[in-house]
């Protein structure tokens, strides 16, 4: 194959945008890190909920497709909300992170990623289906590569929900009591925040940001019920690259990822595309195991 | 202002306090002296509602607040000051203040107090954009007791103030918290540095144990000879050497 620069431009692009879309699940999967002490292992699945829940929204009962995305945010974020209250609660309450509880914790999220699969399962059922959405734009050509729509409009809004979220943490009052719950929890309730309350508001907020998610790859693959698992381990290794707790580095991590998988895929292997991601991951771990952009790993008492 | 009844706490089944009784006067200054691994800080805890109590009663400002979550505690007015390294060390110092007043809707007063908190510690004005993680040991405590004062509390609770601090500093911040009393701000200070605690407090109570040891005015406890052999001893007679260098 003749080496030829359009067309690298063009993996880029793609890993670029891809890449976003990991970017946004790491970021959940990191504030639920900081806020809870714990790795969610059901992240995937909340992401494919909250695919369907926007499949269901703009083809079943006709919402326009950004309106269905907010929904599916917000049902997404209820759903864990819920799921945090009712499942999580008392295992984080007893410690998380190195615990027994939060060994606990890890089985439970792994048997709540299985039981969510099986909820949607009954609801949905096995078939991938398609999400097709009219987007009214035209692809971008690069050479002979075109980008579709689908995939320009995934990178911009990725990078604007990052924004908001960036704006909400840095320059809100809720944000800063968002920061000081996920640094130290003792001092958060000491200034008067409702310390509960607000753990239930992060994992509602990462729920979201994996719904939109879940909601605009939809239209580039489809949705089916097993799409969460490998969105989990691509998000999971976005934020070790990015450095597990570090928003920049989630969303940097992510277009690593993204980039360094369809890169691998179109000049060493499309058929292995899914192993890329991983490869990553373990360079990382073995060279750089605080992340590219991690401080030091967070140790709590 | 804030009334003690037979309070039991601890840590899970860990009970560390054991029938405590105290009495902090509205307007008055009240230290809780003792060395370390005593329980000065398990109280403070169990005030604020981080530590949950077991036993007994605790009353402030004419309601019972034993039982209550801590967030609602502070919004009654009872404030207490983290130990000196707790503040949030990637946040600004600005942003560390503004979350003192996280409980607050008045942004003019809140506006208003964030510039006496800064005529206050002047340094923490020249200070405010950078990340208090930069900051040296006193200015990091003239920030929590800002970030307190943030509150509009009517009552402080200060642990250990003074800890790992150069003498010249412990002095300055001991200033302060006289200068936060005069405005009215009842106060509760946990120290080991027992003698400038008894230059501050009107009253004081000696924890050993969990237990309440001696309790009495501090000009009693400063001449008491008893007190001076079994608990103060070698602390005064540091804190003197270092005042006098
Ligand atoms: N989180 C905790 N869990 C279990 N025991 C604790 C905890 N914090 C403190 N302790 C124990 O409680 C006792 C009193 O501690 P503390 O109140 O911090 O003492 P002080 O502040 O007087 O130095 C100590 O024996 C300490 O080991
Ligand atoms: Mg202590």
């Amino acid at each position: 194959m003749d080496f030829d620069f359009g067309s690298l431009l063009a993996f880029i692009i793609f890993g670029v945008t891809i890449g976003v879309v990991y970017g946004i699940v790491a970021l959940g999967i990191s504030l639920i890190y900081s806020g809870l002490d714990i790795v969610h292992f059901a992240h995937g699945e909340i992401y494919m909920f909250g695919a369907f829940l926007g499949l269901v929204l703009s083809q079943q009962i006709g919402i326009p497709y950004p309106g269905a995305m907010i929904g599916a945010m917000v049902l997404a974020a209820l759903l864990g909300m819920f799921i945090e209250r009712v499942f999580y609660r008392r295992l984080t309450r007893s410690g998380g992170g190195y615990t027994v509880a939060g060994m606990g914790m890890i089985i439970c999220g792994f048997g709540m990623s299985v039981a969510l699969m099986n909820v949607a399962f009954l609801i949905w059922g096995a078939d991938a289906e398609p999400f097709p959405v009219e987007f009214g734009i035209e692809p971008l050509e690069i050479n002979d590569i075109s980008i579709p729509p689908s995939y320009l409009l995934t990178a911009v809004v990725s990078l604007c929900l990052m924004g908001i979220l960036n704006y909400f943490l840095r320059y809100t009052k809720i944000g800063l009591a968002v920061r000081a719950v996920a640094h130290n929890k003792d001092i958060a309730f000491l200034m008067g925040i409702n310390v509960p309350l607000f753990i239930s508001l992060i994992f509602g907020l990462a729920c979201a940001l994996a719904a939109a998610a879940g909601v605009l790859v939809g239209p580039m693959q489809s949705v089916q019920v097993e799409m969460g698992y490998l969105m989990l381990m691509k998000a999971f290794a976005a934020a070790v690259v990015g450095g597990f707790g570090s928003l920049p580095g989630a969303l940097i991590g992510g277009i690593l990822v993204g980039i360094f998988e369809n890169l691998g895929a179109a000049y060493i292997s499309a058929s292995h595309k899914d192993i890329y991601a991983f490869l990553l991951l373990i360079l990382v771990l073995m060279y750089r195991p605080a992340g590219l952009f991690g401080v030091v790993a967070k140790v709590k008492a | 202002m804030l009334n003690i009844k037979e309070v039991h706490s601890g840590y899970g089944k860990l009970k560390i306090l054991r029938g405590i009784n105290l009495n902090v006067p509205q307007g008055g200054v009240v230290a809780l002296l003792g060395g370390n691994g005593t329980g000065k800080s398990t109280l403070l805890k169990t005030i604020s509602g981080l530590v949950p109590v077991m036993e007994g009663s605790i009353e402030f400002d004419g309601q019972i607040i034993s039982g209550k979550k801590p967030h609602e505690i502070v919004r009654s007015g009872l404030v207490q000051v983290t130990q000196s390294k707790e503040a949030y060390p990637a946040m600004t110092v600005e942003e560390n203040l503004m979350l003192g007043a996280f409980t607050r809707s008045d942004s003019g007063g809140v506006r208003a107090d964030l510039e006496k908190v800064y005529e206050f510690f002047p340094v923490l004005r020249q200070r405010r954009k950078v990340l208090s993680g930069t900051l040296s040991g006193g200015e990091v405590q003239m920030l929590v007791i800002g970030r307190g004062l943030m509150a509009k509390p009517k009552m402080l609770m200060l642990d250990e103030p003074s800890a790992a601090l150069a003498p010249k500093v412990v002095l300055e911040i001991f200033s302060n918290i006289y200068k936060i009393s005069q405005t009215g701000v009842t106060i509760l200070i946990v120290e080991q540095n027992v003698r400038m605690a008894l230059l501050l407090a009107q009253y004081a109570y000696i924890i050993r144990d969990g237990v309440i040891m001696i309790e009495g005015s501090a000009e009693d406890l400063i001449n008491d000879s008893s007190v001076k052999d079994s608990f103060l001893g070698g602390t005064v007679a540091n804190t003197k050497k270092s005042l006098n260098s």
